[in-house]
This record gives structure tokens, sequence and C-alpha cells, in this order.
């Protein structure tokens, strides 16, 4: 051991005689998995990136009084104990170009269909400052998803937060997806980030947007689930960092993330790996900043702008109460629940009526809809409601009022079926639901 | 200030500074700083050990490096006052967020103030709040702690919102609102519709919103409360103090607690929770020179009303209103929860007899009607004796009946908002109680204010 620390100060001495000490250098002294100990690095920044024996690209996560932790970014080769580590005096940060919209491409800035990266590339800080109170507009305008369950009962505006939750398989990434070419000539860019999904199912959903000739305004931001899990983790904050770019620009940019349970979930990972405390669930305590300061970056500019965020959770078994989905609950405008039950009864979209919130409701719609979404919206959970109660009572001897509030209850669940790629226009829906509660209105 | 450094930054984490301090005398609480390319980042001392204290940053600590100068700031965290705070916006470390100035300012530092026994004063009188499931169920009295307790999405801030309108309007008396944690587009909406409706003027904000490092969140309390105790002690006012979200400070200082290494209780708390908790909650009182009234929401996590942070502040609470998902699932709101949603007043001899013993039926009612949802759920409705079918409709117009129309929530309703007088509430309860309301169906009753019998009668 002391011949190993006589090792290292001899190397640095050497360095610092032959002038090169201009980048530091260390040396690896531990590797654990992707989290690499550094010795000898005593002028490095918090969260400079550093080039590790040549080759491979990690960040610096912590600073201790004899050692400084790494995070992996890029393996390129094997790393060895004892391998160099040269800092470059640079914040680690994303790489972005504009020339990238349309593309599949990482937080490096490579096209990852092709392999290669963009030019003209520009660094976006991963972490930026919460965007100040005092610049924030009121969320308003309404945002067209072209679902009628959406748009005329739980409303989204530009600028907010709506957090698409369910379990697998009920049309979670389809509502995002449908969202997405819903906003083809309304002037929106969208940037669909991938957290840990496979290479066959952003493949799928490249090809989907393409067909409908989405992707001309569509970026897709994906981290695999084979890359190293600081670049998954990273992923949503690059994305919510170029969002912000071209908010600050003006654009009003939608943001979908696909998912955040899994995002919680490599978070988790690196923590335990690091030496972390773990909390309830064994998430590191700051699991709810990792998500408020993210989708806190979701707003409406006061020099207009906006972005707009729509967060994937994945939950088990229908429990949207779990301590994941309740946290990432505690900080959107509001969720839209997709039901199991719904999706195997065909009643699609699945969306829980019952569960679903938009924090926001009428302020962002405009006031026909709103008229009509209250209405709809009242007259529809009272009838779901009386069905439950009264599902073996029968029919026929009930009262006449209640009669007609459950024959009207049915009319208004066939008129809220869609299927997929198939938008409908604020028009289209007003109009289909006015035959509905016309007289109410 | 001084400009000779104290000491060396010795490690860097994102919410652990530590550094090596040459023979200064620093003690907890005392800020330092140091400039780091061109910023200064501040810290407050939360530890020693010997030479070596450990601080966690105000700041992000990006680009920070070891072996950088830090210096100690003249005080401790401090925050400015004078008359012209109403109508002023704060974030937590006291520094006005729209660019405007206060002259001639006190600075007072922001943990100094404790209360003895002798300075508590009890006594207030009843503080209706036109909600009626609220003054039903939980009346508020004037010195009162209430909690506004519920998981996500259930309807706390829109509650706490209505309250602001219903009582800090009813009332006009001084107000402080301190938003920990929460999402800062309320915070803007809040601040956007009390200065278009001129309500500001009587009122301080302080905001450390979620977007903020776990530091600034867990500050904003600190600073609020001085501001509340400044318009109570020195200007010898009724305070009225609405804090969203009280749970964000605890969830604030699990992350600190954390960052610092220290063995965490259940769910990742700190093991001083209950004193951290009491810093805070100790310093809420009223004293003969004037009181401060407190509307708290509480968050609780993952549904779990057992977690140890919401019984640790349920317990410095006077009353409680707690939020149920399964009636917001209903669609009725507020989604009051009648079994759990309580307060001290709810005793024989401060509201008195008929009050107290519609409270207990009600409650009696809504217990059967419980069981008797599971009853017909498997029997089927028809089977029910005639004492069960009276209480099964009457509690299904008693759960409409207590829904409302909220001024705040006209966006989701499409009605306007309305405030009911208590007299009008036990009328009605009474009423729907003794059945002269059974011939009315029950959709009849929901979202109005007081229930308008005469419209029925002439049918």
């Amino acid at each position: 051991m002391s011949t190993y620390i006589e090792n290292l100060v001899n190397a640095k001495l050497r360095n610092m005689k032959d002038m090169k000490n201009i980048y530091e250098v260390g040396y690896v002294s531990k590797v654990k998995d992707y989290i690499l100990e550094v010795v000898g690095l005593e002028q490095v920044g918090f969260y400079e990136r550093v080039v590790i024996a040549n080759h491979s690209v990690g960040y610096v996560t912590s600073i201790g009084k004899n050692s400084v932790m790494v995070a992996l970014l890029q393996r390129i080769d094997a790393i060895y104990v004892g391998d160099e580590v040269v800092t470059t005096g640079y914040d680690f940060c994303a790489m972005y170009s504009k020339a990238a919209l349309g593309h599949i491409v990482d937080i490096f800035g490579e096209d990852r269909l092709v392999g290669e990266k963009f030019e003209n590339l520009r660094p976006c800080m991963i972490e930026t400052p919460a965007i100040p109170i005092m610049e924030r507009g009121e969320v308003s305008r309404p945002f067209y998803t072209g679902i009628a369950g959406i748009d005329l009962i739980y409303p989204i505006g530009y600028g907010q937060r709506q957090l698409i939750i369910g379990d697998k398989k009920t049309g979670k990434t389809q509502i995002a997806i449908d969202t997405i070419v819903n906003q083809k000539d309304r002037n929106v860019i969208c940037i669909y980030v991938a957290v840990n999904k496979t290479k066959k199912n952003i493949r799928e959903l490249y090809d989907n947007l393409m067909k409908k000739g989405a992707m001309e305004y569509t970026l897709i931001l994906a981290a695999f689930n084979d890359d190293e899990p600081p670049v998954s983790f990273f992923t949503p904050y690059a994305g919510l960092s170029i969002a912000e770019m071209y908010m600050r620009e003006g654009q009003d940019v939608l943001v979908v993330i696909d998912d955040l349970k899994s995002h919680a979930d490599i978070h988790r990972e690196i923590s335990l790996l690091a030496g972390k405390i773990p909390g309830r669930d064994a998430y590191p305590p700051d699991i709810f900043y990792t998500h408020s300061r993210l989708l806190e970056k979701g707003c409406q500019h006061k020099d207009g702008g906006s972005i707009t965020i729509l967060p994937i959770v994945e939950t088990r078994g229908g429990d949207i109460t779990d301590y994941i989905s309740t946290n990432i609950i505690s900080i959107t405008d509001g969720q839209l629940v997709l039901s199991r039950k719904n999706f195997e009864k065909g009643l699609k979209p699945a969306i829980n009526y019952g569960l679903s919130v938009s924090r926001l409701g009428g302020a962002v719609q405009e006031a026909n809809m709103k008229k009509i979404g209250a209405v709809v919206r009242r007259k529809f959970l009272s009838y779901l409601e009386t069905k439950e109660v009264y599902q073996l009572a029968n029919i026929d001897e009930m009262s006449p009022e209640m009669q007609a509030n459950i024959e009207e209850g049915e009319r208004l669940q066939e008129r809220l079926l869609q299927y997929k790629f198939s938008p409908r226009t604020p028009d289209e829906i007003k109009e289909d639901f006015m035959e509905v509660v016309g007289d109410f209105v | 200030m001084s400009e000779t450094a104290v000491g060396k930054i010795i490690s860097v984490s994102e919410l652990n500074i530590q550094v090596l301090i040459n023979d200064e005398k620093i003690k907890y609480r005392d800020i330092l700083y140091t400039n780091s390319k061109g910023r200064r980042i501040e810290f407050e001392v939360v530890e020693e050990d010997g030479n070596v204290i450990s601080a966690i940053p105000f700041q992000n600590v990006v680009g920070l490096k070891k072996g950088l100068d830090v210096y100690k700031a003249e005080h401790g965290l401090e925050i400015q006052y004078n008359d012209e705070i109403l109508g002023k916006v704060f974030d937590s470390y006291g520094k006005l967020l729209d660019d405007s100035q206060i002259e001639e300012v006190h600075k007072r530092n922001v943990y100094n103030r404790n209360l003895t026994l002798e300075e508590i004063n009890l006594n207030g009188g009843i503080l209706w709040t036109g909600i009626k499931v609220l003054d039903f169920f939980a009346p508020m009295q004037k010195g009162f702690k209430m909690g506004l307790l519920g998981g996500a999405g259930v309807g706390k801030t829109v509650l706490i919102k209505e309250l602001i309108h219903n009582v800090y309007t009813g009332l006009n008396s001084n107000s402080v609102f301190v938003g920990v944690g929460e999402r800062s587009r309320e915070g803007k909406e809040l601040y956007d519709e009390m200065l278009s409706a001129n309500l500001l003027d009587k009122m301080s904000v302080v905001f450390g919103q979620m977007g903020e490092n776990s530091a600034t969140r867990s500050k904003a309390i600190f600073s609020g409360l001085t501001l509340a105790e400044y318009l109570r002690d020195e200007k010898n006012q009724d305070v009225l103090l609405f804090v969203d979200n009280i749970y964000r400070y605890v969830q604030a200082m699990s992350e600190i607690n954390a960052e610092l290494s220290r063995i965490p209780i259940e769910n990742g708390y700190p093991a001083n929770i209950e004193t951290a908790i009491s810093d805070v909650e100790e310093r809420i009182n009223s004293t003969p020179n004037g009181s401060i009234t407190s509307f708290q929401a509480i968050y609780i996590p993952a549904d779990d009303v057992t977690d140890q942070a919401v019984l640790t502040i349920q317990a410095h609470l006077d009353g409680q209103i707690v939020l149920d998902r399964k009636v917001a699932e209903k669609g009725l709101y507020p989604a009051v929860d009648v079994f759990s949603t309580t307060s001290k007043l709810i005793d024989i001899d401060k509201i008195g007899e008929r009050h107290y013993r519609l409270v207990e039926e009600v409650l009696r009612y809504y217990s059967r009607y419980r069981e008797l949802e599971e009853i017909i759920a498997v029997l089927g409705i028809d089977e029910l004796s005639v004492a069960d079918t009276n209480v099964f409709y009457r509690t299904r117009k008693l759960r409409n009946y207590f829904t409302q129309p909220m001024f705040v929530a006209e966006n989701y309703t499409g009605i306007k908002g309305e405030l009911v007088h208590i007299d009008d509430i036990l009328d009605d309860v009474e009423n729907i109680i003794s059945g002269a309301y059974d011939g009315i169906d029950e959709s009849n009753f929901l979202y109005i204010g007081k229930f308008n019998a005469e419209e029925y009668i002439s049918r």
C-alpha cells in the first residue's frame, strides 16, 4: 500500500516537473460498478467533467477529504484501478444542436440511428436554477390533446404538468403519442424523453411518429436501458434544459417523460450504490426534490413561451397511492389515471374519471368548453357513483329522475369512447356533448 | 464585513460542505460564505467536530472546489421587517422577490423567539369560515392551529385558498402566507389573484417552493414566522398564518439529515423530528398582545395516515380537517372524511348542546351508512328495514349537502361560491335528519349553499 501511495506522489511530482499540471491528474483507486473513487484530484470542481484512461467520461459527484467520487457516463473500454483520471475544467453538461429536431438523440448530442454526433453542438446545463416565481405567467391557454375525456373533462393548458398514471398496458404512452400527433400545425416543439426504454420501444415509437408526420417537430431524447444509469438519470433534466432553451426563445414546448417510476428506481440504484442513507421504500430521502425540481421547469413564461410536461408513471395493481406515485401527484397540476378494468372492458381511453384530477380545470378552457365540461363532469361522476351503489337494484323500479340520470350517463360514456390516432377538434367535442347535456348548459 | 478567511473547504457534496477552520469561534447556525467562479455561495453551520465544521449550502454548489477560502458573515439568518412588509413577497432568506425595496428596515434573527408559558394566551372567539363541513364538524377559534391533512391531489391547496378567501377577506386582518415546498405556479397564482383583488395590502408572503433546494425549503417557515411574530408582538395584531405545506419542512429536514449521514428513523425521517417540528409549532401561539391563528396544510405521503411526520405534526394541532381520496373519487368536494375531522371546540360547553348533539347524530348516521353500503353490495337496497332505508337515503342527502361550491373552485364546478351561516347549517341538518326533506331527491342537495326549502314546497 505504501508503495502505491508513493507511486502516486512520485507520479504527481513528475508531472509537475514536466509542467503537465495544466489539467490535474488523479488515479482510480476503487471501481464499484459505475461509481469510481479517485485519489489525487485536489483542484477538481463539484460536477466537473473528467476523462478516465483517455477513453471514458464521468463527472464528479462528491469531493471528500482524501478522494473524490466520480460517476461514469460513458464507458468505452474496461477501467482498471490505477487508471489516470484527467480533469477538464468544464462542468458536466449535455450537448444539443438544433439540427437534432426530428431525430433520436442522446444527451451527448449523438444521433442514435446513425451513430454520429451533430454539428454545431452547444452545451446545455443539466442543473439550471428554478424559473423564478415572478417570471411565471398564468397558465390559461388551452392545450388540445384531441381526446374528449381530457380536453373536455380534465383539460390541460400550456405550461401545465399533467401526470399520466396507470398499470402496464393501459395506454399511457398512447395518450402521449396521440397528444404529440395532435400538435401538428400548432407550432409546438415536442420532446419525448425516454428513460430506461428498450431499443425496440424507441424504434417503434419513431416509426409511429414518422408515419403520422409528427417527427418534423419532435425530438426523441433517449437513454437506452443498457446505457450507464447516470445517463438515464440525467436524460430528463437534459430534456427540460433543451425545452427551457426553446421556451426562452418564445416557443411552446411539450415534454413527455416516459417514465418517472423507472427514473426514481435508477436514482435509488445510484444512491444506494454510492452508500447514501435510504428512506421510505429504500428510495433516497431527496426523491421528492429529484422530481420536483425537474417538473417545476414546466411553466408558462410571462414573456410568452411555455413548457407543458406530461410525465408518465407506471403503477402496480392499479395502486396510485404508493410512495413514488403520490410524490409525483403532489408535484404535478393534475393526474390522468388509467384503469386496467376500463381497458379490459374496451372503454378506451381507459380513463378512471373518479380518480383523475386537473388542478387548473376550467381556467384552461375556452368559455363554452368549460360550461359543457363542468356539467358533463358532474353528471358523469354522479352516474358512476350511482351505478356502483345501485348495481343490484332493479332499474325499472327506480324513480323516473334516477332512471333518466342513468340513461344519460350511459350516453355520455358512449361519447367518451375514442380510439387511438382519431383526434377530435374542440368543435366536434362540444357538438357531441351538447347533444346530451345541452339543456343544462 | 470581515475579509479574513476563517477556513478552507475540504469536502463538497450536494448538500453538505465541510470546512476546516482556523482557531476562529464558529457556532451552530452561523452563516459562512465563499466565492466560486464569481458566485457567492452561502452555507449555514449545522455540525462542529473539532476544527471541522459541516454546513448546508443555500445555493447550488456546482463548480465548488476544495481549498477555497471561507468567510464568516456578520449575522446568522435574518429577515428585514417594518411596516412595509405587508404587501411584499420574500424568499426564504428574506430577500424581496419583486425587486422592490424596503426603507429603514429593522432586522431580526429568524430563530430567536421562544415563548414562555406565562405569555401563552388561550382565549379567543369562534371564527366561522362559512364552509359548511368545516363549521359543522371542526369549528375554528381565534388562536387555534387547524391542520388540513390529505394525500396528494385531494384538495388541500384549494381549501387553503378558500379559507384565505373567506377568513382573510372576511376579517380583513393582517396575514402571513408561507409557501413551503409547494408549486411555484400556485404561488404565482395566489400572488396575482391577491394583487388583482387589491387584497395584498394586508398580507406578507414568503416562498420557498419545490424547485428550490432543501436548505431553502426548510428556512421559509422560519422567515414567515418571524414576520408573523413581528405583527403580533410589535404591532399588537391578530394575525392569520397560512402555511402550505408544513410537511415539506420535515421532508426538507430529512434530505439534509441524510446528506449529513446521520442515522434516520423509519422512512428516512431525522431522529430529531420531534424537536424540529416543535421548533416551529411552539412559536405559533397567541399572547395577550395579539394572536396567531393558523391554517396549516399537511401532506400525507403515500396516503399513510400513520406516517411519523404527520402524527408528530398532528400532536400540535387544535383541530384537523382530513381529506379523503375515497370521497374525492365520488366527486364530493371538499372531500372531507367526517370521522377524523374535528376540533377542540366540539365540546358541549363550547358550541352549545344543539350543535354538539347534531354532530353526534350525523356521525351515527354516517357510520351506519358505511355498514349499510356493505350490506347493499351483497343483498341490494330492497332488503333494508324501514329505519335503515331512512338512514341510507338521509345520509346520502347529508353527504351531498356537505359539498359546497367554493369561490376559488369556480373553475372546476362552474358554480359561484357561497358562504353559509352556522344557524342555517344546523337548521338544514336537523331537517334532513328528522325526515322533513325525505320527499326531495338527493341530487338537489349537491353543490348548494343553504338549502332553500320553499322552492320545493311550492311544487
